[in-house]
């Protein structure tokens, strides 16, 4: 088990494609840390980086203290779990996860012993004489953890390991993977694009995208304080709705104008003040839909809309409403219902809305 | 009822085709057989019942004591079998070795020119031989290849390689990358990972092709009868020997068929599982 320490990583492709720029991130030892981003972000490019299949272009790599650049994948002491599996379609389960024991020349006793006992761990020791051919998806899943776990590695990772199991199998091995890592404490990095997977197993999350590392941090920080529109808009389910606005002063104090005049907002003084010191001309207001209310009461400080759609999805429901020219989503109760084109008003709790900078992105 | 009674009807039905298919493609095996066994003054008679003489095979494979005059007199055929199997086999070995790794590397690796290069090697198989045949010969009688095992073995190459290159290839490419990067990490160098992990996978389609590129070798005509002589005939060029202006001994040159197609029979009999698995191409699953 080992500290993982990447510095100023960069990747880049033949043909100049910039998979991974200056990434710094430490993972502690015995860490779960997920690398969460879309397709593309540089995330299995990184992974692919700390195993040695990738070559690093510059930067530094380190496990446990010592310099991992040019070493050959089979010397680092890290295993990698596939999202493809790559189980040995002609060797049997037992075979699969003793493949890499027999390449170490370890006595077949012992071998036996640590197969069995991963086995158990990973409860497939009734399938261990079949071939991977005759498995299923979920039981595939478990082999190809148990061939990562049984070398002992000093880091664990796993490169989308759930994408092709069923929703049913994919809670349940969630829930495994995270007992697994609790049992044995070892150093784990993974790679997923799916948020709820990050956030149900993962000590720490690091959002990628566009071969930048955006954020670092638990699930709660991310979630609470992005640091840019990206993270803001990318973490959260119904994502946040996004509205851009210019500051103006009514009466002495800041608020918010929707550019296309459609409302205003009156600001916390606090969030008054952060934006004061900005002086910006534009400036986009980010509201999570669990974070609005809509009802049909015109008030103080409301924002007027349309109903565009509404879906009652049993234990909420979601509104879809026209702001101007923006659509704006809000997560409503489920006593509530609303009839198209039917006028709402929307309430946006002051402390739970962000500000993020109208041309960078950063948040304010 | 209507139903199962309807599906007993088809199921007859295409039984029956399939039998009458079966008849139909051994006719000429089963014509074959008929005509080795019969005696010279049979052959050209319509009649049917007839007493089987294994004379033939005795002929070809013993020599014949009433040679006449313009027929081969010294029977050559267990000679010019052997070049057969010789050369073709030698042929398959080559392919084997150099056909393997080239199409690891077209399903594997980017190149450039690795389409044209591909397409070059399929393009061996359906240039016509006749086109190449003269300045080959020419070429050959230079190097001092006429006649040589090895010079038909060299030229069997353009009829196997392209085969096992190409039905291989798509092997290859149906095989994982990430199985090959796992056995990486698991720390097996690259020849192992190819013998136990990726040599399994591609059996039958090695099998299949390799089987097939036998078949078209063994089969070869053009190529030994104008770059070969006495040394290296195989039986396709020799069968040419039992017709002379003075009599054309159909018969021995039957038996001389029967014997020769043996090989490819057995050969595909015993790999029979591979064969249809082995050419449905891309039947790897992992």
């Amino acid at each position: 088990m080992a500290e993982l320490r990447l510095e100023h990583i960069y990747k880049t492709y033949k043909g100049g494609v910039e998979a991974v720029k200056d990434l710094n991130l430490t993972i502690q030892d015995g860490e779960f840390l997920a690398l969460l981003g879309p397709s593309g972000c540089g995330k299995t490019s990184t992974l692919r980086m700390i195993v040695g299949l990738e070559s690093i272009t510059r930067g530094d790599l380190f496990i446990g203290g010592r310099r991992m650049n040019e070493l050959e994948p089979s010397d680092r002491n890290t295993a990698l779990a596939f999202e493809s599996y790559a189980l040995y379609p002609p060797l049997t389960v037992f075979e699969n996860i003793a493949f890499c024991l027999r390449a170490r020349k370890i006595e077949p006793s012992q071998v036996k012993q640590r197969v069995t006992e991963v086995a158990r761990i990973l409860d497939i020791e009734d399938i261990l004489g079949k071939r991977p051919v005759e498995l299923g998806g979920g039981q595939k899943q478990r082999i190809s953890l148990a061939r990562a776990l049984v070398r002992d590695p000093d880091v664990f990772l796993m490169d989308e390991p759930l994408s092709h199991l069923d929703a049913a199998q994919r809670a349940h091995m969630r829930v495994e993977l995270k007992r697994l890592h609790a049992q044995t404490r070892r150093t784990t990095v993974l790679v997923t694009h799916d948020q709820l997977e990050a956030v149900a197993m993962a000590e720490r999350v690091a959002v990628m995208n566009l071969g930048v590392l955006q954020q670092v941090g638990t699930f709660d920080e991310i979630y609470n304080h992005p640091v840019n529109e990206f993270v803001a808009g990318f973490i959260g389910e119904p994502p946040m709705n996004f509205l851009p606005c210019e500051p103006v002063s009514e009466g002495g104090e800041l608020g918010l104008r929707a550019t296309d005049g459609s409302f205003t907002l009156r600001l916390p003084s606090q969030r008054a003040q952060q934006l004061a010191k900005q002086n910006l001309k534009q400036v986009k207001l980010g509201v999570r839909p669990v974070d609005m209310l809509a009802t049909s009461q015109a008030g103080d400080d409301r924002i007027a809309g349309r109903v565009y759609t509404y879906e009652s999805l049993g234990e909420e429901g979601q509104l879809a409403a026209r702001v101007g020219g923006h659509e704006v989503l809000i997560v409503t109760p489920p006593e509530d219902h609303f009839e198209p084109e039917q006028p709402v008003w929307l309430g946006v709790r002051p402390d739970r809305l962000h500000l993020f900078h109208g041309e960078t992105g950063a948040a304010i | 009822m209507d139903a199962t009674l309807r599906k007993r009807l088809i199921g007859i039905f295409s039984d029956g085709f399939l039998v009458l298919y079966f008849l139909f493609a051994l006719f000429p095996i089963v014509w074959m057989v008929l005509v080795s066994l019969k005696s010279t003054d049979e052959l050209f008679t319509t009649q049917f019942i007839f007493t089987p003489t294994l004379d033939n095979y005795q002929a070809i494979l013993f020599g014949d004591a009433r040679a006449s005059a313009g027929v081969i007199a010294r029977q050559e055929f267990p000679r010019n079998f052997m070049n057969s199997f010789i050369v073709s086999s030698g042929a398959v070995i080559v392919s084997l070795l150099v056909g393997v790794p080239a199409a690891y590397a077209l399903a594997r690796y980017n190149f450039k020119g690795k389409e044209n290069l591909a397409f070059t090697f399929l393009s061996f198989r359906f240039a016509p031989e006749l086109v190449v045949i003269i300045p080959l010969s020419l070429i050959y009688r230079q190097l001092g290849l006429y006649d040589s095992y090895f010079g038909i073995i060299w030229v069997y190459q353009l009829v196997t390689l392209p085969l096992l290159i190409w039905v291989l290839r798509s092997y290859f490419e149906d095989i994982s990358p990430d199985i090959e990067q796992a056995a990486m990490i698991d720390g097996y160098p690259w020849h192992r990972i190819f013998i136990q992990i990726l040599l399994p996978l591609v059996r039958p389609g090695l099998a299949a092709a390799a089987l097939l590129a036998f078949v078209f070798a063994w089969n070869n005509f053009i190529f030994p009868l104008v770059l070969g002589a006495s040394n290296v005939q195989t039986v396709t060029v020799s069968a040419l020997g039992y017709i002379s202006s003075a009599q054309a001994f159909f018969n021995r040159m039957a038996a001389a068929a029967v014997i020769s197609s043996l090989p490819q029979m057995l050969l595909a009999l015993s790999i029979q599982r591979y064969l249809i698995r082995g050419l449905s191409f891309g039947a790897v699953k992992g």
